[in-house]
C-alpha cells in the first residue's frame, strides 16, 4: 500500500507551554485525582485554581505518562509511582555520571 | 502464524487461579517494564508477558483459549478451527495492543491474538475506547547527537488509532516527515500540531508531542545542552601547558591546556554546546594517559623524573 508522506514543521516545547488537565489526562491516562496526588507529592506544578481548570506545563508530560504506564501496567498506586520516578530519574543522573567517570578512567 | 502458549508464558499451569495468574503477571511485569527493566529485550517480553495475561485474566477469552486444547506447543504452526469461539456470549472487551499496554508506539499483540481476539473476531465487535483515547498522541523519538546539534528531517512511522464506522478500533500507519529543529536535546518534548487524534464533527484535531530521547554518544556526554569531552592529554602538556585542538560538535576549536593541569579538571568552551536561547557550553575533562615506558630512553627518562622529581609526594594527603 503506497503511504502518503507528509512533511510537518514541528516547534519546540518550551517552558511557556501549558496543557490542559483534561487533555493531559487523556494522553497520560491518568485522571485528574492522579495529578492532584501527585501535584501534592511535589512532582508535578498544576496552575489554575478548580482543579478542572489546572494546566500543567508540557515538560511535565513524559513524568505524567510514566505515572500512567507504572500505574496501568504495574499496577502500582500513586505513591509508588511517583517514588518509582524518582528513583529511576535519580538511576539516569547516576548512571550519566558513571558514564562520565568511565571515560575518564578507561584507558 | 505460530501457536503462543500463553500458560508457558506467564510461567503458571493450566490449572492456575485467577489469583496465581494476577501474581505471576505483576511480577513479570514488573521483570520486564520497559520503563524500570535492564533486562534484554524487554520490551518483547513485555508485550508477550500482557498479551498472555489479557487473555487470561478473562474468563471468556480463557476458556475460549483453552477449548483449543493442550496439545499446542508455543511456535507451532496455527490457524484457528472454522467454530473458533462458537458458543461464548461475548461482553466485549479490550482491544489488541490497547489494553494496558506499553508504550508510545500503539503497535498491538501478535498474529496469533489478532486471529482469535483481534478485530474480527466474535471477541473483537464491540470494544470501547473512551478511557483509551489519546494513546497515540505521545510518541518518543530517539535522536543522534548530531542530529539534536544541526537539525535536520526526520521521517517517522506513527501508528494512529482511527475509529472505524462499526465502532471497532483500527490502528493504521501513516508516515510524516518532521524538521527537527537544531538544538533539541534529551527529554524535551517537541510538539506536531494536529497530528494528534483526528476529531469527529469539524473540531480542531489534536497535537501529537514528540519526546526526544538523544542516543549515547561514543565521544561526548550530554547533560541538558552542555557536552563534555574526555580529552586524553600528555604528562607534558599537562605539567607544562599547551594548545590543543580539541573536537566540538560544531568543528574542532583550538583550547589553552594551562600549565599544572590535573586529570579530572574540566576546562569549559563556552557557548560551544547545543545551541539555543541560551546556548549550551562544552566542558573538556582531561584525563592525563602515561606513555609506557618500553623503550630504554623512555626508562631513563622516568628513572630522571624519579631522581629529579623525588621530593614530588601524590599521596600526602593519605598521611595526614
Amino acid at each position: 500500500m503506497t503511504e502518503a508522506v507528509e512533511r510537518y514543521e514541528v516547534r519546540l516545547v518550551s517552558e511557556a507551554d501549558w496543557i490542559g488537565a483534561g487533555e493531559i489526562c487523556a494522553l497520560c491516562r491518568v485522571d485528574l485525582a492522579v495529578i492532584a496526588e501527585l501535584a501534592e507529592l511535589g512532582l508535578v506544578a498544576p496552575r489554575g485554581t478548580a482543579p478542572a481548570e489546572w494546566q500543567l506545563p508540557a515538560a511535565a508530560l513524559p513524568r505524567l505518562a510514566l505515572a500512567g504506564r507504572l500505574m496501568h501496567d504495574l499496577g502500582v498506586n500513586v505513591s509508588g509511582a511517583a517514588l518509582a520516578i524518582e528513583l529511576l530519574e535519580a538511576q539516569q543522573t547516576l548512571e550519566r555520571q558513571l558514564q562520565r567517570l568511565e571515560h575518564l578512567l578507561t584507558p | 502464524m505460530e501457536y503462543r502458549d500463553y500458560y508457558q508464558l506467564l510461567g503458571v499451569a493450566r490449572t492456575a487461579t485467577a489469583e496465581e495468574i494476577k501474581k505471576s503477571y505483576r511480577r513479570l511485569a514488573r521483570k520486564y517494564h520497559p520503563d524500570v527493566s535492564k533486562e534484554t529485550d524487554a520490551e518483547r517480553k513485555f508485550k508477550e508477558v500482557q498479551e498472555a495475561y489479557e487473555v487470561l485474566k478473562d474468563p471468556q477469552k480463557r476458556a475460549a483459549y483453552d477449548q483449543l486444547g493442550s496439545e499446542w506447543k508455543s511456535g507451532q504452526q496455527f490457524r484457528p478451527p472454522p467454530d473458533w469461539a462458537s458458543g461464548f456470549e461475548f461482553s466485549g472487551g479490550a482491544r489488541p495492543g490497547t489494553a494496558g499496554t506499553h508504550g508510545f508506539d500503539g503497535e498491538g499483540f501478535s498474529d496469533f491474538f489478532s486471529s482469535l481476539f483481534g478485530g474480527t473476531s466474535p471477541f473483537g465487535g464491540s470494544a470501547r475506547r473512551a478511557s483509551r483515547q489519546g494513546r497515540d498522541h505521545h510518541a518518543r523519538i530517539d535522536l543522534e547527537l548530531e542530529e539534536a546539534f544541526g537539525g535536520g528531517t526526520r521521517t517517522l512511522e506513527l501508528k494512529r488509532p482511527d475509529m472505524k464506522s462499526d465502532g471497532s478500533l483500527d490502528v493504521r500507519a501513516h508516515t510524516v516527515r518532521v524538521s527537527i529543529p537544531a538544538g533539541v536535546t534529551d527529554g524535551q518534548l517537541i510538539r506536531l500540531a494536529g497530528q494528534g487524534e483526528r476529531s469527529s464533527g469539524g473540531a480542531r484535531a489534536g497535537d501529537l508531542y514528540l519526546e526526544v530521547h538523544v542516543r549515547p554518544h561514543r565521544l561526548y556526554q550530554l547533560e541538558g545542552r552542555d557536552v563534555t569531552l574526555t580529552l586524553p592529554i600528555t604528562p607534558w602538556e599537562a605539567a607544562l601547558g599547551a594548545t590543543i585542538t580539541v573536537p566540538t560538535l560544531g568543528g574542532a576549536v583550538d583550547m589553552q591546556v594551562p600549565t599544572g593541569a590535573q586529570s579530572g579538571q574540566k576546562l569549559r568552551l563556552r557557548g560551544r554546546g547545543l545551541p539555543g536561547q541560551p546556548p549550551g557550553d562544552a566542558y573538556v575533562q582531561l584525563k592525563i594517559v602515561v606513555p609506557p615506558a618500553k623503550s630504554p630512553e623512555a626508562r631513563a627518562l622516568y628513572e630522571e623524573m624519579r631522581t629529579k622529581l623525588g621530593t614530588f609526594d601524590p599521596r600526602a594527603e593519605l598521611k595526614r
